[in-house]
């Protein structure tokens, strides 16, 4: 049975493949998270790829095999790795099944909630830690203290940004007693005002974030949802999607998605009415005031055509 | 971002600031990984790589990535 540790290596030899060919792509989430100081029992890999680099991708992903696995696309749902899709918000799902283990490879071409370029921000084979920590900001509880942990490591790395990413209130005071708050970060995440302020509605308000923010996250996957249904039927219909052929699947797949599936959907649907049906939304499951100092979420599309 | 340290991160307040990551690390993940998330990179690792490979072994169904998730 393969080793975690193999599979580690196996998907940063896998990106720096990559990288030497000139592609620009970067590991994130779980195992960034592990490199940065914060525990992650992860089994996947999450990978951010530019979108003119998913052809380098797509080449590398055809001849890397696992213990003789070639890779495949996983599943019917998963939409091509091709750039139209990338920038759009997609997410390609591959896995190279050995039988009693699998590694698993989801690729991204936009950071969720990302409010600055995830390429300049990338280091080495890892996504940056302000990238790594927004995209933490999702609809599952457990990611949370991932993004505040990774909060307080910008912050010892001297970069105030990670006053962005904390969302535990005995964290922020402590973190306050000691370390300067910027203007430019109050500007950004209104909340932080009330900290500074010494306002007991900060716990509120903090709260009040992490709802509106998973209620948001939650809609932008439905939308995706929506969008992938008629794609999913053609894809799910043709024998050919599961050719052993990679470069094969990839040819269905794009046919398909070309006649059904829209290449940006949450675009389509517009951002600004997401946001303001997740303020809704949050706004019915909390008491009054607490989605009073909410960010301007629109800012964090950044990468998203 | 400038690689520049500013002022305020002087040894004393980076020495404060790992006591108040800890004590969140402690009540975010409990005191065994917040011991694990202060060890050295390779012992980390190596911890996690121990705790997966003895879950599959013992037949453990570790949580696959679920394949509705399109974005």
């Amino acid at each position: 049975m393969i080793s975690q540790a193999e599979l580690d290596r196996f998907f940063e030899r896998l990106v720096t493949t990559v990288q030497t060919q000139g592609g620009v792509c970067a590991i994130t989430s779980g195992m960034a998270c592990v490199q940065y100081g914060v525990a992650s029992a992860t089994k996947d890999c999450d990978l951010l790829c530019a979108a003119d680099s998913a052809g380098q991708l797509l080449n590398v992903l055809r001849v890397t095999s696992l213990y003789g696995v070639g890779c495949a696309y996983r599943g019917h749902l998963t939409p091509p790795l091709d750039p139209r899709w990338l920038r759009g918000g997609w997410t390609s799902h591959f896995h190279w099944d050995l039988g009693d283990a699998a590694a698993y490879l989801d690729v991204f071409g936009v950071a969720p909630r990302a409010s600055s370029f995830w390429i300049t921000e990338a280091a080495g084979t890892l996504t940056g830690m302000h990238i790594v920590a927004e995209m933490k900001r999702t609809d599952r509880p457990k990611d949370w203290p991932f993004a505040t942990a990774l909060g307080v490591k910008l912050l010892e790395d001297g970069d105030s940004r990670g006053w962005l990413h904390i969302f535990d209130v005995a964290t922020l005071r402590g973190v306050f007693a000691r370390v300067p708050l910027p203007d430019a970060q109050i500007a950004q995440r209104p909340s932080l005002a009330l900290l500074r302020d010494g306002d007991p509605r900060l716990e509120l308000a903090v709260f009040g974030e992490t709802v509106f923010w998973q209620t948001l996250d939650r809609l932008r996957a439905q939308v995706y949802q929506t969008a992938v249904r008629s794609y999913f039927q053609a894809v799910k219909k043709d024998p050919q999607a599961d050719s052993p052929d990679l470069a094969r699947q990839h040819e269905v797949r794009v046919g398909h998605a070309e006649r059904l599936l829209p290449p940006s959907p949450l675009r389509d649907y517009g951002l600004e009415r997401l946001v303001a049906e997740a303020k809704a939304k949050a706004g019915g499951l909390l008491a009054a005031g607490a989605l009073d100092w909410l960010p301007d979420a629109t800012q964090n599309f950044v990468g998203l055509e | 971002m400038s690689n520049e340290k500013p002022d305020w991160l002087t040894p004393e307040t980076l020495t404060y600031l790992r006591e108040v990551e800890y004590r969140f690390h402690v009540r975010a993940f409990g005191e065994e990984m917040a011991r694990v998330n202060f060890l050295p990179l390779e012992q980390r690792k190596q911890y996690l790589y121990d705790i997966l490979d003895h879950a599959r072994r013992h037949g453990v169904k570790l949580e696959e990535p679920a394949d509705e998730e399109t974005a």
